[in-house]
This record gives C-alpha cells, sequence and structure tokens, in this order.
C-alpha cells in the first residue's frame, strides 16, 4: 500500500529531500499572526512554524481562536497584523482560490446539489479539465478513500455520515494542495467511525507526505494522528510539542489540565528540598526552579503500594470515587489528616479484588514524575 | 422499529380530517364549474338544462382569449421580474449579514400587510401624479410592488437552509466568486427561485384589487370576472372562470413537468458519461 501512486496525489517525496526542505524552509510559518475582531483579538501575535510533510493538530477549547487562525492559513480570512509565509512566500493576500491549499470543513460543507463524483471532481473543473477526464480522477480519489467507484453518480445527499466525510477528503485531495487543512472534521460523527476515520486520515497523511493541519478540541484525536501539538488559549500558542511530551512535560497548568486529569499541587523549596504543603508531603533533597510554584502529577504517576512499600513520597487515604478504564482505573482518594487538603487522583489496576470505593490505599509517587509549570 | 402496522386498516379521524379539508378547498370550484353547465341569466341550483353552451361561447369569443392573453401577459413578466429583483434581495435577506439588515428584512415585508386597495389606490394617485396614464404595464408595477416581497421571502427561506461554507469551500476549491454563485449558491437555491416565480405568476394571475385601480383601458381576467358578475351575469361567466382555473394549473403542472424533465436530462447525462469514460478506456490513464 505504502509504494501507491493513485491519481490525485504525488508519490511521497523522498526522506532525504523532505529533510532539506524542512531544513530550508517551512511549508508554513507565520510571524505574529494576529486576527483583531474591533478590541477583541481571537488570534493574538502568532508564530508558528509547520514543517513540511508534518502532521500538525492545533487543538484548544471552543473560542480559542483555533478556527479563526485556520481559516487565515486557508485564505477564508486576513490576518489584522503579522505575515502568513506558505514555503516562504508572504501569502497574505493572496486569496483561498490561488493558494495551492484545501480545506475539509467542519460542516464538511458537500455540494448537495451535485453527486459524489461532481463534488470530487469540483477543483478540476474550475481548473477547466474535461469532463471526462476529472470524472476519472474523481473515480481514482474514490479507491484512495476507500469508497466504491459506483458510487460517482450517487447524490451525495444519499451518503451515510462516513461516506460524506469520505467524499469531503477526496474533493480537498482533487486539486493535488501542497497543504490539507481540515476544521474538526469529525466532530459530529459517533465514536467508532470517528476511530476508523483517524485512522484513515492518518494512514493518507503517509501516503500522500502532504502537509496536514489538523484542528480540534479533542485531545484524544491530537494524540492519535499527530506528529506535533500545539495548544491555544485564547488566541495564543501555549506549548507546541510532540503529542507525548505535551503530556509528560506540560510547561503550564492549562496544558496540564487540558491534556487530562491531573493533580495540581503548590510547591515550596524549602532548606532541604521540596514540599508540598497541601498534602504534608516533602521530597528530601529535591529543588524547584523557583522558590514556589506549582507541580503537576499524572493520575498514572501515582501507584498503590503494598502495605509497607516504599517510594519517595506516600499519600494514604480513603478511596472515594473510581472510574474504569479499561484494564486500569482511576481513583479519587481522599488524604487522611485535614479535610481540607485536595482530592489525590490515582491509576490502580482494574481488577476484581481491587481496593474499591470506601477502601483504604497507599499511593506512591517520585519527585521525577512530577512536573513543576507556571500558572 | 414501530409495531404499528404501516397501513391502518379503517377510516381514522386523521383520514377523515383531511378528506373534510380537502371538500371544503375545492367545494367552492365544482360549484363554480355547475353554474358554468347552466343556461339560467342567474345562477340557481339545481339546473334545469345541463348545457355547454357557455363554454361554446366563450371560447369562440375574442374577449375570452384576449382577456387570458392579458393576464397571462402580466403574469409572465411580474414573474420573471420579481424573481430578477427577489434572487439579490433574498440574499441580502438571508445570506450577508450588514448593517441595516433588520430593518431592511422588515421594510420589505411591509407591502405585504398593506391593504390591497389601500396600496392600488395609493399607485393610482401617485401614478396620476407622475402623469403616467395606467395601463397593463402599471399593473405589472403594482402587481411586483406586493408580490416581490413574497417571492423574496420564498428564496430566503430556502438561503436560510443554505450553509455558506459551501461557497467558502467553492472558493477554497479554486472557484472565483462569481463561479462560487454560479455553480454552488445558485443552483442550491434553484428550488425556491422556480417556486417563487410559480408563486408571483400564479398572485399576480389572480390579483383583483391592484389590476382594478392600475391597469387602465387594459382588462384582466379576475375584473372582468368581477365585472360581470355584479351586472350582466351569464353562465359565460363561471365558464370562463372555469377555463382560467384550469390555464394557472396548466402553469403548476407545466413547471412540474419541466423539473421532471430536468431530472431525467441530468439522469441520463450522467450515465452517458460513464459510457463515454468506459468506451475510451485509454484516457482513463492520465
Amino acid at each position: 500500500m505504502s509504494d501507491r501512486t493513485g491519481p490525485g496525489f504525488a508519490p511521497a517525496r523522498d526522506a532525504t529531500a523532505q529533510e532539506q526542505l524542512s531544513v530550508e524552509q517551512p511549508a508554513l510559518a507565520l510571524r505574529g499572526v494576529t486576527r483583531a475582531f474591533g478590541a477583541s483579538r481571537a488570534v493574538d501575535a502568532v508564530d508558528l512554524e509547520i514543517r513540511e510533510g508534518e502532521f500538525f493538530t492545533i487543538v484548544g477549547p471552543s473560542g480559542s481562536g483555533k478556527s479563526t487562525l485556520l481559516r487565515m492559513l486557508a485564505g477564508l480570512d486576513r490576518p489584522t497584523a503579522g505575515d502568513i509565509l506558505l514555503r516562504g512566500r508572504r501569502v497574505n493576500d493572496v486569496p483561498a482560490n490561488a493558494r495551492p491549499t484545501a480545506m475539509v470543513f467542519q460542516s464538511l460543507a458537500l455540494f448537495d446539489h451535485m453527486s459524489v463524483g461532481d463534488n470530487i471532481a469540483f477543483a478540476l473543473k474550475m481548473r477547466g479539465v474535461a469532463r471526462t477526464e476529472r470524472l476519472e480522477r474523481a473515480r481514482g480519489l474514490l479507491d484512495v478513500v476507500h469508497l466504491p467507484a459506483s458510487y460517482l453518480d450517487k447524490p451525495v445527499t444519499q451518503c451515510s455520515g462516513g461516506e460524506r466525510q469520505r467524499v469531503a477528503l477526496a474533493r480537498a485531495l482533487a486539486s493535488d494542495p501542497d497543504i490539507l487543512f481540515f476544521d474538526e472534521p469529525l466532530s459530529a460523527i459517533d465514536n467508532r467511525l470517528r476511530k476508523l476515520l483517524q485512522v484513515e486520515i492518518k494512514e493518507l497523511h503517509r501516503r500522500t507526505g502532504k502537509t496536514f493541519v489538523y484542528i480540534t478540541h479533542a485531545l484524544e484525536e491530537a494524540m492519535v494522528m499527530s506528529d506535533r501539538v500545539a495548544l491555544m488559549r485564547a488566541g495564543k500558542i501555549v506549548q507546541v510539542a510532540p503529542p507525548l511530551e505535551i503530556y509528560d512535560r506540560p510547561t503550564s497548568r492549562f496544558v496540564a489540565e487540558f491534556m487530562g486529569e491531573v493533580n495540581v499541587w503548590c510547591a515550596v523549596r524549602e532548606a532541604g528540598g521540596v514540599a508540598l504543603p497541601e498534602l504534608g508531603l516533602a521530597f528530601p533533597g529535591e529543588t524547584l526552579p523557583q522558590a514556589e510554584g506549582l507541580l503537576v502529577a499524572r493520575p498514572e504517576k501515582l501507584a498503590m503500594l503494598g502495605e509497607g512499600g516504599g517510594a519517595q513520597a506516600i499519600v494514604a487515604g480513603t478511596i472515594v470515587d473510581e472510574f474504569v478504564l479499561g484494564s486500569r482505573k482511576q481513583i479519587h482518594l481522599r488524604p487522611d489528616g485535614d479535610a481540607s487538603r485536595p482530592i489525590v487522583f490515582g491509576e490502580i489496576p482494574a481488577t476484581p479484588d481491587a481496593p474499591a470505593p470506601g477502601a483504604r490505599v497507599r499511593l506512591g509517587l517520585a519527585f521525577a514524575d512530577c512536573r513543576f509549570v507556571t500558572e | 422499529m414501530s409495531a404499528r402496522p404501516e397501513t391502518e386498516p379503517g377510516l381514522r379521524p386523521r383520514q377523515l380530517f383531511t378528506a373534510l379539508v380537502v371538500v371544503l378547498l375545492y367545494l367552492p370550484i365544482v360549484s363554480v364549474v355547475l353554474a358554468s353547465l347552466a343556461n339560467t341569466r342567474y345562477l340557481i341550483f339545481p339546473h334545469r338544462v345541463w348545457t355547454l353552451d357557455a363554454y361554446a361561447e366563450a371560447i369562440g369569443q375574442y374577449t375570452t382569449a384576449h382577456l387570458h392573453a392579458t393576464s397571462f401577459k402580466i403574469a409572465l413578466v411580474v414573474a420573471l421580474i420579481s424573481v430578477a429583483l427577489a434572487i439579490p434581495g433574498a440574499l441580502a435577506f438571508a445570506r450577508y449579514r450588514w448593517r441595516g439588515r433588520r430593518l431592511y428584512q422588515r421594510a420589505i415585508l411591509l407591502p405585504v400587510f398593506f391593504p390591497q386597495p389601500v396600496l392600488g389606490l395609493a399607485l393610482l394617485v401617485a401614478l396620476s401624479a407622475a402623469g403616467i396614464v395606467p395601463d397593463w404595464r402599471t399593473a405589472v408595477f403594482a402587481h411586483l410592488v406586493w408580490v416581490v416581497p413574497i417571492v423574496t421571502l420564498v428564496i430566503s427561506i430556502r438561503l436560510y437552509g443554505f450553509d455558506p461554507a459551501q461557497e467558502e469551500a467553492a472558493y477554497d476549491l479554486g472557484a472565483t466568486r462569481l463561479q462560487a454563485f454560479r455553480e454552488v449558491t445558485l443552483p442550491a437555491i434553484a428550488p425556491g427561485i422556480v417556486s417563487g416565480a410559480l408563486f408571483a405568476f400564479l398572485l399576480s394571475w389572480s390579483n383583483l384589487p391592484l389590476s382594478m385601480y392600475t391597469t387602465g383601458a387594459d382588462t384582466t381576467l379576475p375584473e372582468w370576472l368581477y365585472s360581470r358578475m355584479a351586472t350582466n351575469y351569464s353562465p359565460q361567466v363561471p365558464a370562463i372562470a372555469v377555463l382560467s382555473v384550469a390555464a394557472s394549473a396548466l402553469a403548476v403542472v407545466a413547471v412540474l413537468f419541466l423539473r421532471a424533465l430536468r431530472r431525467a436530462v441530468g439522469r441520463r447525462r450522467t450515465t452517458s458519461s460513464e459510457a463515454s469514460t468506459l468506451a475510451h478506456p485509454a484516457r482513463a490513464t492520465p
């Protein structure tokens, strides 16, 4: 499958050429890109470099400005300040219909009065390709997105949700764009189909070697598909990193909490080490980059200890709640002692004899598994 | 699925109600048909003589053809102009957000809420003040004042159901603004345009109050029916009325037929393109 060079896209570029290109210039570079609506800034001085052939995901809560950013990249909106460089060329004033990019819209925006084939071939029609030829290309693209060739004449309104997604993908690929943009295309479909299409989009990325810029508010989608993830908040990019890194090593509380359930504690640097006053814990011999700040730890870093087991620090308490995640379950622990102590999130195996709510457990924590973050 | 059978035996309240509505809607027309089959100079039922004389007379008369021609001419011009005005009007109404849109949305609907005789009178006064002698063309203008808002609304409803991202998608895929409109927006709202044109035609065809004030020396069908009903009645009046109902029904049927024809042609075109790609496999591989 990997060597297929069907119609509709160029074969994947050879790796060394791609490497050179990415060293020389990014596929997309943003310099202080801002989009203001009156006094508010939907996108606020964003600097970003997206590499050639990369699967780059911008993730953030609704209203964080990610859609506005994507629309500017596609040429559907113009920045009020800053520059967008496409392979080194400033494209601020190049409209969407003249950019070598294509977008898969959130609503898919399929042309409901057309057949599947005419939808897919639309970009080719706009380029003056003859009908016979463009339908032939559309037939090839149907194959690329795993739809039967008999769908060519099918009215697009008669397609199921998943089929419509595939038609939208094929339509965006038809013009052989350098960059594909995805504006939360999978947000409105059921979980199983979403997973399947995630795999297919990822596979498509590998096969085409094109640059994919994907936006979503679904964290899991970003984690599964991306080479790198940018997290956006209130118009600004707060962290850019590969998915695992952004999960394991968040730089701010916002990122840590956005990327999943997490413990957040105040930490204080003391003479003998680091103290967590809220829990009455201490890590002797450790230190912090600042006198005080926040430490975050993922639930899975707090593992259950046997009675008397050793760890750097031990949180003992009573389980108040549990959420089964397959073979493991997340527990909410009320620490012993002062009632004002925060609930601690931990993770333990979900075996039949595992402690249930009401049971007492001891969770161990290593300082190396905690991250120091800014507010 | 539902446990209820698809067809329920016996007459249910719902069916009875539907039948009642249909009867009440069409009974008046049936009574006109019955009246046209009489030979008396006043409306009476049941007739002593059943005859088609009135039809024979009406069809043979120049007046009948002339009345239909005048009404048809006005209705056709009204339909064409109102659609031409209502398409941009509906885009402004439903598609684009702009300053003053709410005011526009209200202002454009105002003529519909005006009592038509008042509107007709107002237009007549305005025309004579401007020194324009009324004839069928001023009637076209009067009908437009009343019909354009309605057609605008009909097309707007279609536009509200149109995802504007489709236009952006077309633009993103290389279309110019004009191409995006022609290839995507226009076909999407086409059913609304056809309904709007049909509406315009029928509303103009059957309009009495505006025509009475603004046709001048020309006479439309409804005007003639009304005046002959008031004085000088004969079975020719209901006979011509039935003919005019048949004519407007014909307009509806014609539109439905054209729509079916277009669909059939569209189907044939896609299948023939299929056939041609199969016939030239050499072209298929670039």
